[in-house]
């Protein structure tokens, strides 16, 4: 088996599928990039055995097609390292002795064995739909961030694609924090949901861009994403996901609009001086003032800044984590922001005033930290 | 700790060594707190009438108790016992079990290190302790009177059976004058005759005591050496003087209460969660009604408040002769924290 590739060619394959590799596996052979060569085209594939991800790269001269496992740090290490140029591999699929030959000099390696490498989950009777890159990526940076962290719940930890045939939701939440993402531009052809865990959710925003078209197949416990020449299969996260729709309060008379760049500034100074456990900040609205405010006892910290907003409602002073608050203001692109409330022990929800989409809403939601 | 207080006494009064001495009041209505063992020869026991007591002992010198002074020689005694374990749990001042199944002083056994701690206490107090060692605090209890004063006594392992089979039945721990009665009455004179019985039977004649009583006869108690007694309310209560069934009466007396209950609370530094008000009527019926709350009680007038609701949710008909409000779900000052803001979560 060999092959000639250019250095940088090869380098990029390898950095797109180079997220699934684990810093410490328990099985030898994950530590390997599995290459199959097919005439020019070489498929490249790492896997966690939970998810496996491929790629192929045209080399510019193949002899001998085959396959065999390559240990990945090595090969990244080295590829770094060149300028670009043509790579000369020549394998010994008898002994997994691999040379490569650089303008430089040559390198040697040993392989494993590729029939030890794990195969590609199976996607049987799977369904397919096909969406834009923009809505993927647009869902991954608005939700991927409420996602939860609690093992006891581990369906929290993923976010929840919900198709139907006249939108996409895409939906995140930690119990503290939930962000609903729903795009009517994109439709499936029958209602369908699951649950996409963080790993390939954070290997899809690192290789998807706006313009792709993806690909998405899918059963009760895989998902498959192509795209360009990537292609990711995952396991789903098993178990329901919560009822999400029943906890986004629908009342809420309450009406705060403010500039958002102002607020989240506003709140990035004053939450310095909230307390370093429950980082809460008080949110007092009277007639078109916002005051914000935050104390933290232990220091005898205190802050208080004053915004002028629209409101429309009954004064009230509410509690939240001011983290909270700065990642949700942060994941939202828009000039004014309407923070909806009805009650101090009641959920707040955070919602863009201006659009950049006609196709899109996003919804924020976040539980108070109670003032005592 | 041999005859603690009269010691004590002796011991800080050389005058009085050797004699027949009491401590405790010699008036009409007097009580003996202790009795030296020169008193002892005369039938004077501690718990005895002063009055009693001088029929027996004429020459019976009464000295009056000085508790600070115990309580200091107690604490030099404690501190003895806490370079052998630190599983001490206090009895009384003058008496404590001592778990030292971790020997730590690496003693060849425990009657070995129960000779050095008396030797310890009398080289430090100058005064004399008994001891009594065995495989668990009643056999340990029972065998430290064995050989008192200035003695001790160890039961082995293989020795407690046939100890426990001839003990007369009214040393057993949780036999009382009552209990010891209806065992004589049953024929129940020593452990022998106890163990003679199933424990179903037990059950039929003493209820919730009898795996207590089976299994104690035969050496089994599972009762560890507690090393912290911790306290599990604080509170005060109030029999009054005439009963009371007026509002305002009742409302003065639950303020009272609350402020003394807050500051008992504050004295020991303690914070609790839970109000417990305890009302007995002039029919010697009683009542107790609870609530917890969220956080720890910051106030007199919470608990007043509380407790108020707690009595007047549903105003008893008949007149009241005892009240008491206690402070359960103790925290200390150190575990306590104010209350905090509260991160809400959805409810899924």
């Amino acid at each position: 088996m060999n092959f000639i590739v250019s250095s940088s060619t090869l380098r990029k394959g390898l950095q797109q599928i180079g997220g699934v590799l684990n810093a410490s596996n328990s099985l030898p052979i994950l530590d390997n990039f599995l290459f199959e060569l097919s005439g020019q085209d070489l498929t490249i594939s790492a896997s966690d055995i939970e998810n496996t991800m491929r790629t192929k790269v045209v080399v510019d001269e193949g002899k001998e097609d085959g396959k065999v496992a390559v240990p990945a740090k090595l090969l990244m290490d080295i590829l770094k390292n060149f300028a670009d140029q043509p790579l000369s591999f020549s394998i010994d699929t008898g002994n997994f002795g691999i040379e490569i030959s650089s303008d430089y000099g040559k390198y040697k390696l040993v392989g494993q064995n590729a029939g030890d490498f794990p195969k590609g989950q199976e996607l049987e009777n799977a369904n397919e739909i096909t969406i834009s890159g923009d809505i993927i990526v647009n869902a991954i940076d608005k939700c991927l961030f409420a996602t939860g962290n609690d093992d006891l719940r581990p369906v929290m930890s993923g976010v929840f694609f919900e198709f139907s045939e006249d939108k996409l939701n895409f939906v995140a939440t930690d119990a503290h924090k939930l962000v609903k993402y729903t795009r009517t531009d994109g439709v499936a052809n029958k209602s369908a949901d699951f649950i996409l865990p963080k790993k390939p959710l954070n290997l899809l925003k690192q290789n998807i861009t706006s313009e792709d078209s993806i690909s998405i197949n899918y059963n009760d416990t895989t998902v498959r994403f192509s795209f360009n020449e990537i292609e990711l299969t995952s396991r789903l996260i098993d178990g329901k996901y919560p009822n999400y729709e029943a906890v986004i309060p629908v009342e809420n008379p309450n009406v705060l609009t403010v500039d958002r760049i102002s607020f989240l500034n506003s709140l990035k100074r004053v939450s310095i001086f909230s307390n370093k456990t429950t980082h809460q900040v008080r949110l007092k609205v009277a007639g078109s003032e916002l005051s914000i405010s935050a104390e933290d006892l232990d220091f005898s910290n205190e802050a208080k800044e004053r915004l002028t907003c629209n409101y429309v409602g009954d004064d009230i002073e509410i509690g939240f984590n001011s983290k909270f608050l700065l990642e949700m203001l942060n994941h939202l692109t828009c000039n004014e922001v309407i923070l909806e409330m009805s009650e101090p022990n009641k959920a707040g929800i955070l919602l863009p005033v201006d659009k950049e989409n006609d196709s899109e809403k996003i919804l924020m939601l976040v539980m108070p930290v109670m003032i005592r | 700790m041999d005859a603690f207080y009269a010691s004590v006494e002796q011991l800080d009064n050389p005058e009085l060594k050797g004699k027949a001495l009491a401590v405790g009041g010699d008036g009409e209505r007097g009580v003996i707190a202790a009795a030296s063992y020169e008193a002892r020869k005369f039938g004077v026991k501690s718990a005895m009438a002063s009055s009693l007591a001088k029929k027996k002992c004429p020459h019976l010198i009464f000295v009056p108790p000085r508790f600070d002074r115990y309580k200091e020689v107690s604490n030099a005694i404690r501190n003895v016992f806490y370079r052998y374990t630190d599983l001490v749990e206090p009895l009384a001042l003058d008496e404590a079990f001592l778990d030292v199944t971790e020997n730590i002083t690496r003693h060849s056994s425990a009657t070995a290190m129960a000779k050095d701690i008396r030797k310890d206490i009398l080289e430090e107090t100058g005064l004399t302790a008994s001891a009594g060692i065995s495989i668990n605090k009643f056999t340990a209890k029972i065998a430290s009177d064995m050989n008192k004063p200035n003695g001790q006594k160890t039961i082995k392992p293989h020795e407690v059976v046939p100890f426990l089979e001839q003990l007369p039945i009214h040393k057993f721990f949780g036999v009382g004058k009552v209990t010891a009665e209806k065992m004589k009455r049953m024929g129940i004179f020593n452990g022998a005759h106890l163990k003679a019985h199933s424990e179903a039977f037990l059950r039929t004649q003493f209820g919730k005591s009898a795996g207590h009583f089976y299994n104690i006869v035969r050496g089994v108690q599972h009762s560890p050496v507690k090393a912290h007694r911790e306290r599990k309310s604080i509170g005060t209560e109030r029999t009054l003087r005439e009963n009371i069934h007026l509002q305002e009466d009742i409302e003065a007396m639950v303020s009272k209460l609350a402020k003394e209950s807050f500051n008992r609370l504050e004295r020991s530094q303690l914070f609790g969660k839970t109000i417990t008000l305890k009302v007995k009527f002039s029919d010697f019926t009683q009542i107790t009604r609870s609530k917890t709350l969220e956080s720890t009680i910051q106030s007199e007038e919470e608990i007043y408040n509380e407790a108020h609701e707690l009595f007047f949710k549903e105003p008893p008909k008949k007149s009241i002769r005892l009240m008491g409000i206690s402070i359960s779900n103790l925290l200390k000052n150190e575990e306590h924290k104010p209350p905090s803001p509260e991160q809400l979560l959805l409810d899924f």
